[in-house]
């Protein structure tokens, strides 16, 4: 699906988000050894969404180009919202490895198509990939210790 | 992506708000029907001369105690109401679209540039500040004191029902006046909602009306030797032979901002990866029912290979626009507000075909509605090439989603062309030439102007400008003009012997 609306993309954010949550409390259940770095991500996703919606509903006017900023297909970014069931730790890290990477690459994606257009919006899209690569190298951390 | 729920359940009943109290009106009902789908969400009062008479004398006695309220305490209140407003942020914006039609992405921008006038507002202790002069002669000082001066009319437009009352509301109260609003009887919901948050607030009654109604309304306002001044926005006609004159007959300050015509300036070396969605964004957004929208763009240069880029760049992503529901998140124009509206952009797209124009994309059948609605309100976007300067659907102001394209040689001619029309409210130049943009913006006669910007919208800080038949008055709507529109200058000398 492609979304060119601003309305349409921050909520897109949203659930991805909630559904990247879902994913981290989920591996904390599955795998104790390390829940509190997973629990620690999903909180900070609500945390994300906050401060994406904040941006949105700071800049939004009449004036800038809030229905024809965005061109994102959405079937690029979408992952499942739990780990594959049965699966090792180590494996589970490169599921959540490949989700952060593909968050990384909507927000940055996200974020270009913007620039011209949203104001503090691409920024904080930008500010969020960053986060997010630093996830990135936490979990390959976990996955060098397992 | 959802279509967000609805913030209206059943028929809201819309009664006038006076003295601080929601009064039925004596007058004859009119439906309010949401443009997306017919239905009737709200019954609206057409109010009576008695009524308006009563609004005012409320704002009259209640103006000498506000006007002594310290402006700090006044700038308290507006802070509970900007509170109150972000609070209720969503559903305001919602109701925008319900009431007109507009997409949620543009009723949540309507929202925040209305709230950024409250918040403007806010600063009136400092922002009312007069000025003085020690010493003026021997032993003799001079200043000068800005005094509110009574009760303002302010007179709102169908197509920015939330906003367009807050360029002027928040300041006149901000300065001690007291105002009674009327808005369009199209869209009476949002300046319903408003004035519920007023209250919540805690204003004094009698400080912020507001009175539905049509032409009594107005003419009783316009008539009322107790009304100080009056804001309007709407049409050029209504705001240049009634509004302007019949204030001035009265002696009544005003600002009456009327229609556009306005023109996007596209020059070879612009970006048109960042030009078409802001035109997108100018000609088709609030379905084209803005001032600020653009009407027509004049492509500068014979390129003819760059005008074929252009133009299929435009029309590319013009044929990919969503239409349908506003509260539909996916959606990027809805429908024009009723269907005489309709009607008219109509006759204005035949009108050019008959003078010459050539339909490029005909938003009159050839469009589809997501969703399953009628088409009773909704028109596609309509872009129409070979345009003379001198067609009706050049010279006059059709406040729909159509653009006309017109080519012209070189930049001199362009801004001719722009500056033979009779309306001046907004062009812009799409350039990335330094000192083509700097150009335009010095020679081009127009209240408010665009470099590489589509809807050249000024902030709640800056005048909401424009010149010639889209502005008859001085001083502008919001931000410091505003503070002047709404006090006297009350000079005084003083010398002690």
């Amino acid at each position: 699906m492609q979304l060119n609306t601003s309305a349409s993309v921050i909520s897109f954010t949203k659930q991805l988000e909630a559904d990247s949550s879902s994913f981290y409390e989920k591996m904390a259940e599955r795998y104790p050894q390390g829940a509190e770095l997973f629990l620690a991500f999903a909180k900070e996703n609500n945390k994300y969404s906050t401060i994406i919606q904040r941006a949105y509903y700071g800049v939004i006017t009449d004036a800038i180009e809030g229905c024809f900023a965005f061109s994102v297909e959405t079937d690029k970014y979408i992952f499942e919202k739990e780990p594959t069931r049965e699966l090792s730790y180590t494996a589970a890290l490169n599921q959540a490895i490949d989700m952060e990477k593909k968050l990384i690459s909507f927000y940055t994606d996200a974020a270009e198509q913007s620039k011209a257009f949203m104001a503090d919006v691409p920024r904080t899209f930008l500010i969020v990939a960053k986060k997010r690569n630093n996830r990135e190298d936490k979990l390959r951390a976990l996955l060098k210790e397992a | 992506m959802a279509v967000l729920e609805e913030p209206i359940k059943g028929i809201v009943e819309v009664k006038n708000y006076i003295d601080g109290e929601w009064v039925e009106s004596e007058g004859e009902i009119q439906d309010v029907a949401n443009p997306v789908n017919g239905k009737v969400v709200a019954r609206v009062p057409i109010s009576t001369k008695e009524e308006i008479d009563t609004a005012v004398e409320a704002a009259k006695a209640a103006f000498p105690d506000w006007r002594s309220t310290p402006p700090v305490a006044r700038a308290r209140s507006l802070f509970l109401l900007k509170e109150l407003l972000e609070e209720n942020f969503e559903e305001l914006s919602r109701v925008q679209t319900v009431e007109h039609g507009k997409t949620i992405d543009e009723s949540r921008g309507e929202t925040r540039r209305g709230i950024e006038n409250v918040e403007v507002a806010c600063g009136i202790p400092t922002l009312m500040q007069g000025y003085n002069s020690e010493d003026i002669a021997s032993g003799i000082d001079e200043y000068l004191i800005p005094t509110p001066l009574g009760v303002f009319g302010i007179i709102g437009p169908f197509n920015f029902p939330f906003m367009i009352p807050l360029w002027s509301a928040p300041y006149a109260v901000a300065t001690g006046n007291c105002v009674i609003i009327k808005p369009s009887s199209e869209v009476p919901l949002s300046q319903m909602k408003i004035a519920e948050l007023v209250d919540e607030a805690g204003f004094p009654p009698g400080v912020w009306n507001v009175v539905n109604g049509g032409r009594t309304v107005v003419n009783g306002m316009l008539d009322h030797p107790d009304i100080e001044g009056i804001t309007f926005v709407g049409s050029t006609p209504t705001a240049k032979d009634v509004i302007y004159p019949r204030c001035g007959a009265t002696g009544k300050r005003v600002i009456a901002q009327g229609g556009a015509s306005n023109f996007m300036v596209i020059m070879p070396d612009c970006n048109l990866r960042a030009t078409i969605p802001a035109l997108m964004t100018s000609f088709f957004g609030n379905a084209g029912q803005r001032c600020l929208a653009g009407q027509n763009v004049i492509v500068v240069g014979d390129d003819d290979h760059f005008y074929k880029e252009f133009i299929n760049g435009v029309v590319d992503t013009t044929k990919k626009i969503v239409i349908g529901n506003g509260l539909d998140e996916e959606v990027q124009m809805g429908p024009v507000r009723d269907i005489e509206k309709k009607k008219k952009i109509l006759s204005y797209i035949d009108s050019g075909i008959k003078e010459g124009a050539k339909i490029t994309l005909d938003g009159r059948s050839n469009f589809k509605i997501k969703g399953d609605y009628p088409d009773t309100c909704f028109l596609g976007p309509t872009i129409m090439e070979n345009v003379k300067p001198e067609m009706k659907i050049v010279t006059e102001e059709i406040f729909g989603p159509t653009m006309g394209i017109i080519r012209v040689k070189t930049l001199d001619e362009a801004i001719k062309i722009c500056d033979d029309n009779p309306f001046h409210n907004a062009d812009a130049i799409f350039t990335s030439n330094g000192k083509t943009a700097r150009e335009f913006k010095y020679r081009i006669r127009s209240g408010n102007v665009g470099i590489n910007i589509g809807i050249v919208a000024p902030m709640a800080f800056f005048p909401f400008s424009g010149m010639r038949d889209s502005f008859f008055g001085i001083l502008h709507t919001q931000g410091k003009e505003a503070i002047r529109f709404f006090t006297e200058s009350k000079v005084v000398i003083e010398r002690w012997p």
